[in-house]
């Protein structure tokens, strides 16, 4: 078995075991925590052994899976209008579909641990599955980083809510809070963490051995799903093998490597496949991306501390990407475009999160008019198949990589 | 407001985004609190629409036209309250679109069961106010914030007998007229407006109305952007009192006074997380919104509720599927209108809410 | 023998076709609707135009095609878009430009060019359709005018009105409420012109406003939105008689270039799109 093989095999049986025993949780008794991937608190949950479900991965699987566009409408026709998030209607929809998601059944949630971060309509989120499930509901308010980095206050009140939430997964569960297990979990998440920056740092070469938007979607599901788990660390040491040796015979993505580009926003995950062949087509690999930092900014130096375990998880959850204020974004965006010596900006902006979307339009006037970025903003959404209009993206797209090759030519 | 600035050319005037913001520490801090509630119908857009997508609500996209148009410039500071995800990012585009100006985030616990709430709000409020004093150029006194939250109270005082009155004899004054006192004080001296929301009382009074055939109704959602005043007066048309409403909830916040006792930040502080009023964009505190919703129609002897919300405005359109469902388990009927700040089709809703009206009268 | 080229654009509504000899000069053009049958309506058109030119299909030595329905030209050697197509016409007949607005049946496109008429940056109305051409046709349509006609009525407007909604939807109701109010079908129409080059405006603030600014597009034969453009601009914008073939044009160009020899920057086409 070669080395890639061995890191999609490992996910494939990760990923598997995981969605097992979301299926035996009833049996098993396991407690179920439901939990938002970005500033999550997974390695407070794994010490009371909890089940974490993440309703915005269930979606995005169902989107992949071409179950969106149907979940979608069965929230519409309880009420749910057109113009509020895809994730969450697919997610309603799944409630009223018996909660069979493509992996097989979900279990109903105990406790609905709201972590919010980067995103208000968590809380809107949670509060309707708390109105429609009867469970318990845990807001855990993350400050939003209004200024630079978070101030001693805000960590002080993040921690604190920490502790109030042990106390009510130990309430839940029946397990009492071992800090010791906190400190192995934390570890396990660091070292996994740390792997995960130097496969994010291979993208640099030239041809970058893997494409940090679209595949890098697909490489942060263990990080999301199983972090803090031995399991996790090891997928990442395969996954970035791999990707050494794929640098070494200068092996990538597209058969040559015309474009490298920064891409903000998440995907369309109704029409992955579509969208990235608009961009494969051109040569285009895209070699950092703001969407698969939602999960955590680790490349920015925000690790998980087994020596400060509840402190460490408080700044981790303040620094997820869209709980980031738009100057630091748009700081982050001139890094990558730097770092990753990118040739063109892409936004896909999406209607279902405004997190995401308010203000791109924004990081396009100071990137493309003030500091001369070619930048390219279309829109579509996250979950709705609906608003995907492949003749109109196409369209945008070849016109982008038409000027910015011709300028090229011209240019010499 | 700019007759204002010319009297008191020394005084800074600072904006504030709705929902939550504590009016009290701007005033404490010497200068003029304005409360921003987007440009109507009024102002054509035509800047913002090439920065904020067309998926986004009205408000925004009417403040930041008022702004890239110069209509704000009498501002010198604006502060963006913690209420939804439109209106964060909105606080990072004005930051660097009017870079000259102070403009403020203001991070408000959503979980206020936490004891710690009440700390972090008061950190919270001390940031705010530190800058304050730096745009105010001068330190704040607990004196001056006593004095703020006084006049704030009687400020608060003098809406509430306006609404009570409009409750309990809902024929005496029209909800929009009453809209239309208070949404004076957006621009106007908390002391000032205190006056003129007394003369209305008094006036009100004296006009000795009858009452006539109408649903008497709740009106939610549209405790931010504020819809048409054509709106307004076309549910009231159209045979609705309005018993109560949550149109301009921040400016009347609070329900009972604040305190201006020892500890006046912390009285603040306190009231917000304990008794500052639910709405959307306040995630509860002890029982959900809808729950109450029937028992509170029940209370006030409404037939009815009017769910007014903003298109595109995303908290209010999750809520309403919660509320509608509890509405309808306790059999109370309900119409729900999306509105815009432009909005021409108010004849279209005429004809819905007398629909509704027709359809709980001859019930 | 002479060199000719063919530039073919493929709308959603109307298909153009212009050969151009080995000067840049136009020999010949076509134009009718796309129909159901995108690949008959460029056929037609092409042996249409190469009639009107006086010379032989097999004397035409490099076609490109554009538009929505470039993938379908049967004839086609290659594909450009029609983003960069404009940009190359726009700024061939007029090469003071610096700026497009081309206002379409259902997009809207600015584009902002350097001196080589090369785009620079381009945006176009997002997926929302409010604000193009379509709603014209609507309110064309609401009010029993044939569409030609709406541009001059609006320009007899004493009291232009304020439109506020330009949603393609609720055109219909939109007006109905002007039209019960007792407004006149001049003011009614001048606000319409007057809310879609607001719109229009607001999308080439997105990538700069530069003069000189041409304005492209089948609407732009209609001279209330012309007026309407020039008003809130303040500033004069170039229309040409041809402006419904500037996007064949601009294909056309690019084949004169691939013809004489140069290299030509084009997507790879993928089989069965």
């Amino acid at each position: 078995m070669s080395d890639e093989d061995a890191g999609k095999a490992l996910q494939k049986r990760l990923l598997g075991e995981y969605y097992q025993s979301l299926g035996d949780a009833g049996r098993s008794g396991q407690k179920v925590a439901y939990l938002f991937v970005p500033g999550n608190v997974v390695e407070l949950l794994r010490c009371f052994d909890m089940l974490p479900v993440y309703p915005e991965i269930n979606a995005l699987q169902c989107g992949i899976k071409k179950m969106a566009g149907d979940l979608i409408l069965r929230a519409e026709n309880i009420g749910y209008s057109s113009d509020v998030c895809g994730y969450v209607k697919n997610d309603i929809g799944l409630m009223l579909s018996d909660r069979q998601s493509p992996f097989g059944p979900l279990p109903k949630p105990d406790l609905l641990v709201c972590n919010y971060s980067g995103c208000n309509t968590f809380v809107k989120w949670f509060e309707a599955l708390a109105h429609f499930y009867g469970a318990e509901l845990f807001v855990l308010d993350i400050p939003y980083l209004r200024e630079r980095g978070p101030s001693t206050a805000d960590i002080e009140y993040v921690v604190a809510q920490l502790e109030e939430l042990a106390d009510v997964c130990a309430r839940t569960s029946g397990v009492p809070f071992d800090r010791e297990r906190l400190k192995r979990v934390t570890s396990l998440s660091y070292a996994a963490e740390k792997l995960w920056v130097d496969v994010l740092h291979a993208a640099r070469s030239r041809p970058s051995p893997f494409d940090a938007y679209f595949e890098a979607v697909f490489y942060m599901a263990p990080l999301n799903i199983l972090r803090g788990t031995e399991g996790c660390v090891e997928y990442y040491r395969l996954l970035l093998e791999e990707l050494v040796s794929r640098q070494k015979e200068g092996r990538g993505p597209v058969p040559e490597e015309k474009f490298r580009v920064v891409v903000e926003g998440p995907p369309p995950w109704p029409h992955f496949r579509s969208f990235w062949e608009l961009f494969k087509r051109w040569g285009v690999c895209a070699v950092a991306s703001t969407y698969s930092k939602v999960g955590g900014l680790f490349d920015q130096g925000v690790f998980h501390d087994p020596a400060q375990p509840m402190e460490s998880i408080a700044r981790y959850a303040m620094n997820s990407y869209t709980n980031w204020n738009l100057g630091l974004r748009l700081d982050l965006l001139r890094q990558y475009l730097r770092e990753y010596e990118a040739d063109a900006l892409i936004i896909h902006s999406v209607k279902s999160c405004r997190s995401f979307s308010v203000g791109q339009a924004d990081f396009r006037d100071v990137l493309a008019k003030e500091e001369g970025v070619p930048t390219l903003m279309v829109e579509s959404d996250l979950a709705d198949p609906r608003y995907y209009s492949e003749a109109q993206l196409k369209n945008r797209i070849d016109a982008f990589f038409e000027s910015l090759a011709h300028r090229r030519l011209v240019g010499g | 407001m700019r007759a204002w600035k010319e009297e008191h050319p020394s005084r800074r005037a600072v904006g504030a985004f709705p929902v939550y913001v504590p009016t009290e520490l701007i005033q404490a801090a010497g200068a003029l609190p304005i409360w921003l509630y987007g440009g109507g119908g009024s102002v054509e857009i035509s800047h913002a629409d090439s920065r904020i997508q067309s998926f986004v609500c009205s408000i925004s996209r009417s403040t930041l036209e008022l702004g890239l148009r110069g209509h704000l410039d009498v501002l010198d500071g604006l502060v963006f309250p913690s209420i939804c995800d439109v209106a964060r990012n909105l606080s990072g585009v004005w930051a660097r679109n009017f870079p000259r100006m102070f403009v403020e985030f203001l991070h408000l616990p959503q979980n206020r069961r936490s004891p710690s709430a009440v700390p972090y709000t008061i950190a919270e409020y001390r940031r705010l106010l530190a800058g304050l004093e730096r745009l105010c150029g001068k330190p704040v006194a607990p004196e001056d914030l006593r004095a703020a939250i006084h006049a704030h109270n009687e400020n608060r005082e003098a809406a509430w007998a306006l609404l009570d009155a409009r409750r309990r004899t809902p024929w005496a004054t029209d909800a929009w007229e009453t809209y239309a006192f208070l949404r004076a004080g957006a621009v106007l001296e908390r002391e000032t407006h205190t006056s003129l929301l007394r003369q209305a009382l008094a006036a009100a009074r004296e006009r000795g109305r009858r009452p006539k055939d109408k649903v008497p109704v709740i009106l939610l959602g549209a405790f931010c952007e504020q819809p048409p005043l054509d709106l307004i007066r076309a549910v009231e048309e159209a045979g609705c009192y309005i018993l109560e409403d949550d149109l301009l909830l921040g400016s009347r916040w609070f329900r009972t006074s604040i305190p201006d006792g020892a500890d006046p930040l912390r009285a603040l502080a306190e009231a917000y997380v304990a008794s500052s009023p639910p709405s959307s964009v306040s995630h509860y505190r002890g029982t959900p919104k809808q729950d109450l919703l029937p028992q509170r129609c029940r209370q006030l002897g409404a037939s009815g509720v009017v769910f007014l919300t903003a298109k595109f405005c995303e908290p209010a359109l999750y809520d309403q599927v919660l509320y509608k469902e509890r509405l309808e388990s306790a059999q109370i009927p309900y119409v729900h209108i999306e509105f815009e700040e432009k909005m021409s089709a108010v004849d279209t809703v005429r004809t819905q809410i007398e629909t509704f009206v027709e359809s709980v009268l001859f019930e | 023998m002479r060199t000719y080229v063919a530039g073919a654009d493929v709308g959603s509504t109307t298909a153009k076709v212009v050969i151009l000899d080995g000067e840049g000069d136009i020999a010949g053009t076509s134009l009718g609707p796309t129909g159901a049958s995108i690949v008959e309506a460029a056929q037609r058109r092409f042996q249409e135009a190469v009639k009107a030119a006086g010379i032989d299909e097999h004397e035409v030595e490099f076609v490109v095609g554009t538009g929505y329905g470039r993938f379908k030209i049967p004839f086609g050697h290659t594909q450009v878009t029609e983003i960069s197509c404009h940009a190359r016409g726009a700024h061939h007949l007029f090469p003071g430009t610096r700026t497009i607005v081309d206002i379409g049946g259902q997009d809207t496109k600015a584009i902002s060019v350097n001196e080589l008429g090369d785009v620079a940056d381009f945006c176009m109305n997002d997926k929302c359709a409010a604000g193009t051409g379509r709603f014209l046709e609507s309110a064309a349509l609401t009010l029993g005018l044939p569409l030609e006609e709406i541009g001059p009525v609006s320009l007899r407007a004493a009291r232009p009105l304020r439109i506020t909604n330009v949603c393609t939807v609720f055109v219909e109701s939109e007006i109905m409420s002007h039209m019960m109010k007792g407004e006149t079908v001049e003011d009614i129409l001048r606000g319409v012109h007057n809310a879609i080059a607001g719109r229009s405006i607001s999308l080439l603030r997105r990538v700069g406003i530069n003069p000189e600014i041409s304005f492209t597009g089948g609407v732009s034969r209609n001279v209330g939105m012309v007026r309407a453009l020039e008003d809130q601009l303040g500033l004069r914008v170039n229309v040409s008689p041809l402006s419904q073939f500037i996007g064949a044009i601009g294909a056309a160009l690019f084949a004169l270039e691939r013809a004489r020899g140069g290299k030509l920057v084009a997507a790879p086409v993928e089989g069965g799109t």
